[in-house]
């Protein structure tokens, strides 16, 4: 690094980075994103779970457009997989099935990029639990909550167009769907399905339009956003629960390098890990079975993947009803694969708008509050979590039934039931139990053990105990930040393990 | 009122005689034994595990033709003839047999739906009461009374998967499920699983077209085609090949679960591991603690 003793200047690497930095001058702002300062506590992590597996989303999906062919040309297939052998399958298909069957390690890749999808999406909305619950949102924050909310329709969106590119029976099922959804929109809704779909439904154009639109508009857009939305988190420093030494001037923590990148670089693995291990082991989307999409098939049970199910459940346990306005008439569709996910996703952005209304509370919040001590919110965030999370569960009546075998009318109407009712009794025991633990201290915090000695006289005393016996690591003292010049050198002299605190200033 | 009466007794009667003749033609070493509980097996009506065992072993070492019919009745009647009637002639209870074909009765009681608690109700499956020969014995009884398809032996050395895989796709997914994993239908009617059915039943489900299941006679499908659909339904839907576990075959919803309890949930205890777990040492003025600090702070005497 840039604090290498001239001595060493004959270390190639090093004399590399001099010449980089004479004519860039990269040390100075490499030095300040090197001593960002982490707060350690696990929940920030989650975020980078979303992260990491848009990395490999990435290389996954950079692998799969070197075989994908997006064409919807009729081809007669003559690979591997016999049950299809001699159909007229569609160029995308029959590509989808050789990446899968003929090309080395291309059911792995294929494989780990819908893995990854399906826990890049999961990773948002358990970072935005974490986020919402904390009250990480409020000032100065709202414009970042906004570019996360935009960030999980993107990912959604994206996951929806990757899912219907292999242009199987199911996927071709949830176009249909999608075309139908789009025809639902009022006065207009014929001419943006048409638009859409360059005609009327199947078409040849959508498998092209949508491959365009997945691989290459939507990830840039993707990645202009997460770039903002990391930008925003170095201006402003990381929000940090209430904790010794944490104010709202400052930041507590370990600094980027060298602590807090081996910990995020260990991280990134474990998250590749986890999507080559399901990859490997586990059987997702195998669109072989499904056989080539013609609107006259139609298989029972198709359901979306899981980030649309809410979708899926809206319009499952929706009744029959049609609004009839003069001259127009808004079909079924549109209440709930429209305007649901309108509604949601508006209220979802301005929440932190609405929040600061309602309480009057427009200042600053670097300090995250702990849910409990916010039971109106928490009770609200998790009821409106679990009536998405029940018309989640709707979009597999089917299933439930099934396996529990119970008929499809009761599921369907159990559904409908706990969609209006589940959200009240949650915000009652959530409410109940956010005030039930503001009364216990100690509920959630390290637990003190104490030995209770007798003397020879009979008395008792009682003595903290170590804390983890047998662990006898002292707890982390925090080092003022003027004292300690906050290099990499510096930090590994004096202990690198060492949590440091900076002052917060972004203006 | 005598009428019922006569009904119920006419049939009795004969089911005790047959099934006394049968026991002596069939194991003589016993009959004095098994007539006995065999007669008051089907006067009570009881189910076919109230069969005597020798009975049972006895009739499943026999081949031949006449006497697999006679066994056949023996059995229709031990079993079956409380609610179908001895000569399958059906009751109030239950539906004429007669005319049905073999290959019908083969598949309900191989299937192990046999017997229906209610016949309008999904069947449930049970264990197997008969050997296969026992099953094969009945089916050949019911189908020599008068006709109806036999039972069939699908010989799929020709047959042609991706032909079969059109047809699959076309015909049975739209309830089977493309996986063939089975699913609810309406009003507690399930379309089952396909992933244990055998070559023969398969065949005769569609030829037969069971319960809810539409009947799929050679004006639909060809014998080739049938053939083809088993032999896909055989090589492919019970043998589920690439990319690991399939989950069962049904789809996103398992995959979801999979994708956010194991995928995320793996991350998350892996951050769990990595990062912090509970904030240090909250300041005490500004959530009071109820944690004794220090040595000695409380002291009984």
């Amino acid at each position: 690094m840039s604090t290498s003793a001239a001595g060493e200047r004959s270390n190639p690497a090093d004399k590399a980075y001099r010449w980089v930095d004479d004519r860039l001058a990269i040390s100075r702002g490499g030095r300040h994103l090197l001593n960002k300062i982490f707060p350690d506590h696990w929940s920030f992590m989650l975020g980078e779970i979303a992260l990491y597996s848009f990395i490999v989303l990435l290389l996954t999906g950079i692998f799969l457009t070197l075989y994908f062919v997006p064409s919807e040309t009729t081809v007669i297939y003559h690979g591997a997989y016999k049950p299809i052998d001699g159909q007229r399958i569609s160029e995308a298909y029959a590509s989808t099935l050789n990446l899968s069957f003929a090309v080395r390690a291309g059911l792995l890749m294929r494989q780990m990029h819908h893995w990854a999808a399906n826990i890049f999406v999961g990773s948002i909305v358990v970072h935005l639990l974490r986020v919402f619950f904390t009250g990480g949102f409020r000032k100065p924050r709202e414009i970042n909550w906004i570019i996360g909310a935009n960030l999980l329709i993107l990912a959604i969106f994206n996951g929806f167009l990757g899912y219907s590119l292999p242009d199987d029976l199911v996927s071709g099922t949830g176009i249909r769907i999608a075309f139908s959804i789009l025809e639902s929109v009022p006065f207009v809704g014929s001419q943006l399905a048409f638009l859409l779909f360059g005609g009327n439904f199947p078409g040849t154009a959508i498998i092209p339009r949508f491959f365009i639109i997945h691989v290459l508009i939507l990830p840039l857009v993707i990645l202009g956003l997460l770039g903002a939305h990391l930008g925003m988190l170095i201006r402003h420093k990381h929000t940090q629960f209430r904790q010794a030494h944490a104010r709202e001037d400052n930041v507590v923590g370990t600094p980027l390098w060298p602590t807090f990148a081996m910990k995020t670089g260990g991280f990134f693995f474990l998250t590749t890990a986890v999507t080559v291990l399901l990859g490997a082991l586990v059987q997702i989307n195998p669109i072989w079975q499904y056989g080539q999409y013609y609107p006259y098939k139609v298989s029972y049970a198709v359901q979306p993947d899981w980030y649309m199910g809410f979708l899926d459940g809206a319009l499952r346990v929706m009744p029959a009803w049609e609004l009839h306005l003069p001259g127009h008439m808004i079909p079924n569709v549109f209440f709930p694969a429209i305007l649901l996910p309108g509604i949601t996703f508006t209220l979802l952005m301005l929440y932190p708008f609405i929040e600061a209304k309602l309480t009057g509370d427009v200042a600053e919040h670097h300090l995250l509050d702990r849910p409990r001590d916010r039971p109106v919110r928490t009770a609200f965030g998790v009821a409106t979590f679990a009536f998405y999370f029940v018309l989640f569960g709707a979009s597999a009546t089917d299933v439930l039934a099934n396996y529990l075998s119970l008929t499809l009318n009761f599921v369907l109407w159990a559904f409908r039931i706990m969609a209006i009712v589940v959200p009240f009794i949650v915000f009652a025991v959530t409410y109940k139990l956010c005030k039930e633990l503001q009364q216990t201290p100690s509920a959630g915090k390290r637990q003190q053990f104490n030995l209770i000695l007798r003397s020879a006289d009979g008395g008792y005393t009682t003595v903290p105990a170590e804390q983890y016996p047998g662990y006898d690591q002292p707890e982390l003292a925090p080092v003022d930040v003027e004292k300690v010049e906050l290099t990499a050198d510096a930090a590994q002299q004096d202990g690198d393990e060492g949590v440091y605190e900076i002052p917060r200033r972004y203006r | 009122m005598t009428g019922a009466l006569r009904r119920l007794v006419a049939p009795l009667s004969l089911v005790a005689a047959a099934a006394g003749l049968g026991v002596l033609a069939f194991a003589p070493g016993h009959a004095g034994a098994t007539a006995g509980v065999a007669t008051g097996a089907t006067a009570t009506a009881s189910p076919p595990a109230a069969l005597p065992g020798s009975l049972l072993a006895a009739n499943a070492t026999r081949t031949h033709s006449s006497s697999n019919l006679q066994l056949g009745q023996t059995l229709f009647q031990e079993s079956c003839s409380s609610c179908h009637g001895t000569d399958a002639q059906g009751s109030a209870l239950a539906p004429n047999l007669r005319g049905l074909g073999a290959a019908t009765v083969d598949l309900w009681v191989s299937s192990g739906w046999m017997p229906l608690a209610n016949p309008a109700a999904q069947p449930v499956v049970k264990p197997d009461r008969f050997t296969r020969a026992q099953t094969v014995a009945i089916a050949d009884w019911v189908g020599s009374l008068a006709g109806g398809m036999a039972i069939p032996h699908p010989n799929l050395a020709g047959a042609s998967v991706s032909e079969g895989m059109s047809v699959f796709a076309l015909n049975c997914a739209p309830c089977h499920t493309i996986t063939g994993a089975g699913d609810a239908l309406s009003n507690g009617i399930t379309a089952p699983s396909l992933h244990s059915e055998t070559a023969t039943m398969i065949n005769e489900a569609v030829r037969t077209g069971p319960g809810n299941m539409p009947r799929f006679g050679p004006g639909t499908l060809s014998q080739k085609q049938v053939l083809d659909v088993v032999a896909y339904v055989r090589r492919y839907i019970q043998h589920p090949t690439s990319g690991g576990n399939d989950l069962g075959g049904i789809g996103p919803v398992a995959e979801g679960f999979i994708g956010l309890f194991v995928g995320v949930g793996l991350c998350v205890l892996a951050a769990f591991w990595i990062g912090d777990r509970t904030p240090r040492d909250l300041d005490e003025h500004a959530h009071g603690s109820d944690v004794p600090h220090g040595p000695g702070t409380t002291e009984h005497a």
